[in-house]
């Protein structure tokens, strides 16, 4: 099986280019060697965003289709620009309010496509162009057993591309020795992992001990332009041997990324085996599983000096804002936003991420709309309908329209829980949804 | 349909841009001190020598309109004769980042790769990468560059060797056995870039006289700088030495008239009479590496350092969250994160002022009484 194939179309303004569009889609999937489950849900994706998207670009223009199939997913991307953009059915959570409301068949289309994806993604890239980038996963074995190594000695080493076969195993090991919520989901099928490393999605540094046993893992892959989200260190050792890998495995990590193109690296999932010094804590958000409730630390470090730069920011979080700065040793410019006075759009659209093996949802907007109170609210029960208890909310606050969503947001039961420098365009506040509202 | 971003090579989409420091009287607006000593680019505290002093002063303005020498003429005259070479030998450029860029598009091509260490400067890295050639990195071995290893990357593909001597940041450098055996070794299999940016802070016998070796080795090739000893940083002068066969095609390369006539006419002052500077610079460097070194194991932090006008530090907390407290203080430090020291910090060595209020400030940062 080929490592990656792709094809690109352009399309043009035309529905009847949808279906043979699919067929292309198909023959991809099938070439990647995914199966007829997939490839079926990878066919109806794009058939139906070209259909949607036919009815939605300017006159004269055409639909930029890439279509990649990779080990582990198949993704089909769509660029397009458009002038008066009504997206509505991207809003997975809301399918009923949509369909009750009787939307125009076009919003069911685009229902559809998003609900055959296991992801999607809306990218504005400015002007009147936009991006849509969706996903279909390929579904994994359950993982065999896996014995942890005994009797480890030092001296320990790491490297930073291990085989498939060791990245399985460390894989398989952290899930055993970590609380679910600290791995990264693909941890669950460990073969995955291992497809993701060779795709270049995801990058770690793995420890050996002196018979070559594993010793320790840490991943990372980026969450953003500027960021870098990290797992573990997972450590596979015992008593005082722990701080040695651990160590080893954060100066290789940070060895590794120190001139990529990312500014900062963070996690919400960092191991208690985490040394004191490397990274700064940023605060806390709440995980509550019925009547217990955890507090999980969030720590993030810069790779390269701060530089400053100004935030857009609503009177309702300026107090915090200004405190978490204060913390930081960090300066900005606080520039002041007024909730949005009625917004052009008749419809939001915002983006979320499930993520059962965390027991975690995260919502980013991607468009502002005069519903924006409404869909937030409805995106929120649909999610704890789902049973997901860790809401998350992301506001980029080099975006006036998103900084200005302070009052919706608080209305709808979030609140700011930390600045996150950099998590974003900018900055970015991460928002939780009170588990008591 | 297609985006500017998506225009440009991958190469170039995955390379992230320097971001400079801003200018001082912002970054004192943002931090909210009065006054910001920098210590983070290794300039020399006493600034240039006097000759270079009254050359600037006497720059009549109205040379400002006129362009200058196109290939430094003047100035490859002084170096020439300081040297005891020929003027063809001497390439000036605007800093010697300009040279490292001329140097790599000259010899290498695509599919061409140049081999460095893991630890040292990051421009030849940064060239190589942006220009899509492999930038091989190879780790130092106890803080210092690794021949064995160098030259163990030294593969077909591998047209340049740069070598940082004294290394930037760990102050390393190669004696004169340790330079002839490796270039003994390599057997002209590659080009061998010395960058000496910090040789003139070294009074050591034992340091390479990279002029002479040159004369035996037509594959080396030196640079050198008017912006650390001779405090001309601002003005960016910055030159190569090596064969005329080599330098001839460098040159062809390089950006004729990118060496300011100001940077020019006070670069060839600054090499007159110079002894009296540099050995002001050295004790400075000297007094100011003994203090910092006592309060660096007063504290108890691991301290780092040898030849040049800086000393590297380990920091208990991120470096780029010291970089925020002591900035609040007043004193701007090099992160050494981007030098794949993660927790570590670089400080240019000056005046005893200077000194103070960084020590200061480290304490104040650290919370230490």
């Amino acid at each position: 099986m080929p490592g990656e194939l792709s094809v690109l179309m352009e399309i043009p303004k035309d529905a009847a280019f949808a279906c043979p569009a699919a067929n292309v889609a198909q023959t991809l999937a099938e070439r990647s060697g995914f199966d007829r489950r997939e490839s079926y849900r990878f066919q109806l994706t794009v058939e139906e965003f070209i259909l949607c998207l036919i009815g939605v670009i300017q006159e004269g223009d055409g639909l930029r289709v890439i279509l990649t199939g990779k080990r582990h997913l198949l993704r089909a991307a769509f660029a397009f620009r458009a002038a008066e953009l009504s997206l509505g059915g991207l809003n997975s959570a809301v399918r009923d309010v949509v369909r009750s409301a009787g939307e125009p068949p076009r919003d069911l289309g685009l229902l559809l496509a998003a609900a055959s994806a296991d992801r999607y993604n809306l990218e504005h890239q400015g002007g009147d162009r936009f991006r849509i980038v969706a996903e279909v996963d390929r579904r994994y074995p359950e993982p065999p057993p896996v014995h942890a190594p005994q009797n480890l000695q030092p001296p320990y080493r790491i490297v930073r591309h291990p085989d498939a076969a060791r990245l399985t195993q460390a894989a398989a090991l952290a899930v055993n020795a970590y609380p679910a919520w600290q791995s990264p989901g693909c941890f669950q099928t460990p073969e995955k992992f291992a497809d993701l490393a060779d795709a270049g999605e995801i990058a770690c540094v793995l420890a050996l001990d002196a018979a070559e046993q594993t010793a320790g893992l840490l991943t990372w892959s980026p969450c953003s332009d500027q960021a870098l989200y990290f797992s573990g260190p997972f450590l596979f050792t015992s008593g005082t041997d722990r701080d040695d890998v651990a160590r080893l495995l954060l100066d290789g990590f940070l060895e590794a990324v120190a001139r990529e193109p990312h500014a900062i690296v963070l996690s919400v999932r960092a191991t208690a085996d985490l040394l004191p010094g490397y990274f700064e804590p940023l605060g806390f958000l709440q995980s509550c599983a019925g009547t217990v409730c955890e507090q999980r630390p969030v720590v993030f470090r810069h790779l390269r000096e701060d530089a400053g730069m100004a935030a857009w920011c609503s009177p309702r979080i300026e107090d915090f804002l200004r405190r978490s700065y204060a913390g930081l040793a960090m300066t900005r410019d606080i520039l002041p936003v007024e909730e949005p006075g009625g917004a052009a759009r008749r419809e939001s659209l915002l983006g979320a991420t499930l993520d059962r093996w965390r027991d975690l949802a995260e919502l980013r907007p991607f468009l502002d709309g005069q519903d924006m109170a409404a869909n937030l609210t409805a995106h929120v029960k649909a999610i704890r309908e789902k049973g997901i208890n860790t809401i998350l909310y992301y506001m980029d606050l080099s975006r006036p329209w998103d900084a200005a969503l302070a009052g919706d947001l608080i209305r709808s039961g979030f609140s700011p829980k930390l600045v996150l420098p950099y998590g974003g365009q900018s900055d970015m506040v991460v928002w939780q949804h009170d588990q008591t509202v | 349909m297609i985006r500017l971003f998506d225009r440009a090579p991958d190469y170039v989409r995955r390379f992230e841009r320097y971001v400079p420091s801003r200018p001082d009287p912002e970054l004192m607006r943002q931090y909210g001190v009065s006054h910001l000593y920098r210590l983070n680019n290794n300039e020399n505290a006493l600034g240039p020598p006097p000759a270079a002093r009254e050359a600037i002063a006497a720059f009549a303005p109205g040379r400002a309109a006129l362009y200058p020498s196109g290939d430094a003429y003047d100035l490859r005259q002084a170096l020439a004769a300081r040297f005891g070479k020929s003027p063809e030998q001497f390439l000036a450029g605007n800093g010697s980042c300009e040279v490292i860029s001329a140097i790599i598009r000259a010899f290498c091509g695509p599919g061409d790769a140049i081999v460095t260490a893991d630890k040292t400067f990051a421009v030849y890295e940064w060239v190589a990468k942006f220009s899509g050639i492999e930038a091989r990195l190879v780790p130092l071995v106890r803080q210092a560059l690794d021949p064995d290893a160098m030259l163990a990357a030294v593969t077909e593909n591998a047209k340049i060797v740069f070598v940082c001597n004294p290394n930037n940041p760990t102050g390393s450098w190669w004696d004169k056995a340790a330079l002839e055996r490796f270039l003994v070794r390599l057997g002209g299999r590659a080009l061998v870039v010395l960058d000496e940016a910090y040789r003139e802070f070294l009074d050591d016998p034992d340091f390479p006289d990279s002029m002479k070796i040159m004369e035996r080795h037509d594959n080396l090739l030196v640079f050198r700088t008017f912006s650390k000893m001779y405090g001309l940083a601002g003005l960016r002068v910055g030159y190569l030495c090596g064969s005329e066969e080599a330098v001839d095609m460098v040159r062809r390369t390089h950006i004729a008239y990118s060496v300011n006539a100001l940077g020019q006419v006070a670069a060839a002052a600054a090499l007159e009479n110079d002894a009296d500077h540099i050995a002001a610079t050295r004790a400075m460097v000297e007094d100011a590496g003994r203090f910092l070194r006592g309060v660096f194991d007063a504290m108890g932090l691991e301290h780092l350092g040898g030849a040049g006008n800086f000393i590297m530090v380990r920091t208990p907390v991120s470096d780029t969250l010291l970089y925020r407290r002591l900035m609040m203080k007043g004193v701007m430090a090099r992160t050494m994160t981007g030098f794949r020291y993660p927790n570590w910090i670089r400080v240019s060595l000056a005046r005893e002022e200077a000194m103070e209020a960084f020590a200061s400030a480290l304490r104040g940062a650290l919370d230490v009484p």
